[in-house]
């Protein structure tokens, strides 16, 4: 029984680490979003880095060109789009939250007829559903814009982080693989390097793909002349990071918004033939371009991810659950392989 | 002015160490065709470990990864089970070279025979000196592309020998069974 004893101390042991571990993680979430989003930064804007580099420039120098470059682009977005998208959220909300949602629900319920005769909308509940559904989208919008205390991480300390780990990377890789034990040396060497080989594409074109959807989104819903595009187009392209789920996501804002402003049937019809073309533009051409395939998750385990990131870390969450559930996978999958490959554990 | 200063003592100390790897990497035939300031270069990227008398550097069987230069130190490399003995490697002597291009399993098993300093330059240094400074991952890469186009000569002339061997001894068995 002396082996069941000692079995037993060691899962209280570890059950005891992974319950500190997860209690660390859920109060410390806000500052791990914060570090998650400047090493995904970072690590997307290493080959920029390598770039400078490679054209003879030390890399403090590079890093410090690709920040002045990214202040510049910034600069320009930020003169040209967020007082307009600042504009347009605080439309959205006070429109809503002073309005009554009973004209809204009203215009669906219009437009469902319209369409679908046989289906009697005032079944659905529609005017408390969407009160509640908009209220909580705009309030979350309008708490991150709106909390200093956010704004202030975001604007300061993520250029901060991501600038020292641009900057710094290699140098901590080195650091760390310094204090990495002569037996596990050569596979943890082994395992960066393949992580870094998988992850690396497959992140970057993440949000690539999410820029270019997004861009095309505002394109297409400026041409619609649908109110409010750059908001609903940018939330498009960051919705595009979610498969499956995402582009429905993008797609809906701009249909309701249209119906709220009374738009025609035929305006939803052209929002929804947009969509279904950026989708297939971005099947056709973008996806196959910048999307490696050596992180193809299940799609159970996607709508697992969106869950717990909403659980856990709100909108940012949901956003940011399929890249980090790219790199769980990729990050398990080569630390078993080199464990077994290394016979660490014979 | 030979024992002036503390610093003076510890400055002369670096300067040996830093003179002691360069010379050691200028030798090696890889980084044969780089200048001073690209075997600095190579130095920053280098691994520097070190190992007890009787550690085991790598398996046979192992997936390889990259090169050692022994800095310090004697090394056994050795097959099988039996432990058969192939070589013993010296300070300035390197080995497992082949794994910076391919990622077959280690041939055979080195073993540090005494407390020993160790340089590893690996298959993701390469590639991430490829990536950052071509002109100098190439240099490397033509060098090895070299050493391997030795062996492989070396190694066709060998089976050549033996070919033309093993037809003496057909011929000579041949011979003798119809006698």
């Amino acid at each position: 029984m002396d082996l069941s004893v000692g079995k037993f101390l060691r899962l209280v042991v570890i059950l005891f680490i992974v319950v500190v571990i997860g209690y660390l993680i859920y109060s410390l979430s806000e500052i791990i979003t914060v570090m998650i989003i400047s090493a995904l930064i970072a690590y997307i804007l290493d080959p920029m880095a390598s770039f400078f580099e490679r054209k003879g420039l030390s890399r403090t120098s590079a890093t410090t060109i690709i920040f002045l470059l990214i202040i510049a682009t910034i600069g320009l977005i930020g003169w040209l789009i967020i007082p307009s998208l600042i504009r347009e959220l605080f439309t959205i909300h006070g429109s809503i939250s002073l309005s009554d949602t009973e004209q809204l629900a009203a215009s669906i319920e219009k437009f469902i007829l319209e369409l679908f005769p046989f289906i009697n909308p005032s079944a659905f509940d529609l005017k408390v559903k969407i009160a509640g559904l908009i209220e909580a989208v705009t309030n979350e919008s309008l708490s991150i814009l709106g909390n200093v205390v956010t704004l202030i991480s975001t604007f300061a300390i993520i250029p901060f982080i991501v600038f020292f780990l641009l900057r710094d990377g290699r140098g901590m890789k080195k650091l760390f693989i310094v204090y990495v034990p002569n037996r596990y040396f050569e596979m943890t060497l082994n395992f960066l390097h393949k992580v870094d080989q998988q992850l690396g594409g497959y992140l970057r074109g993440q949000f690539i793909e999410a820029g270019v959807v997004g861009v095309l989104s505002v394109i297409a819903l400026g041409i619609l002349e649908v109110k409010y595009f750059t908001v609903i187009g940018l939330f498009a392209g960051l919705a595009n990071l979610i498969p499956y789920v995402g582009p429905v996501a993008g797609a809906v804002p701009a249909i309701i918004i249209s119906i709220v402003e009374g738009g025609q049937t035929a305006t939803v019809i052209y929002i929804v033939i947009a969509f279904a073309l950026i989708q297939f533009i971005d099947n056709m051409f973008i996806q196959p371009m910048v999307l490696s395939r050596s992180v193809d998750l299940h799609p159970l385990i996607i709508v697992l991810a969106v869950l717990i990131g909403a659980q856990f870390f709100g909108l940012l969450g949901m956003l940011l659950a399929v890249p980090v559930a790219g790199i769980i996978k990729v990050t398990s999958r080569e630390l078993y392989d080199g464990v077994r490959k290394f016979h660490l554990l014979s | 002015m030979e024992d002036d200063t503390m610093w003076g003592n510890i400055f002369r100390r670096q300067v040996k160490s830093e003179t002691s790897i360069y010379t050691v990497l200028s030798k090696i035939p890889i980084f044969k065709d780089l200048t001073n300031r690209e075997i600095k270069a190579i130095e920053r990227i280098l691994h520097r470990r070190t190992y007890a008398t009787g550690e085991i550097i790598f398996h046979e069987g192992d997936p390889g990864v990259g090169m050692y230069i022994i800095e310090e130190g004697h090394v056994n490399i050795t097959l099988g089970k039996q432990e058969k003995l192939l070589a013993v490697l010296s300070n300035g002597e390197f080995f497992g070279e082949i794994a910076l291009l391919s990622e077959t399993p280690r041939t055979a098993t080195a073993v540090s025979v005494n407390q020993s300093k160790m340089l590893g330059f690996f298959q993701s240094d390469l590639f991430g000196l490829l990536e950052t400074d071509p002109k100098m991952g190439n240099k490397i890469m033509h060098r090895l592309a070299q050493m391997i186009a030795d062996r492989l000569r070396f190694s066709n002339l060998e089976n050549q020998q033996l070919k033309i061997k093993i037809g003496e001894l057909e011929e000579k068995l041949s011979r003798k069974k119809v006698s």
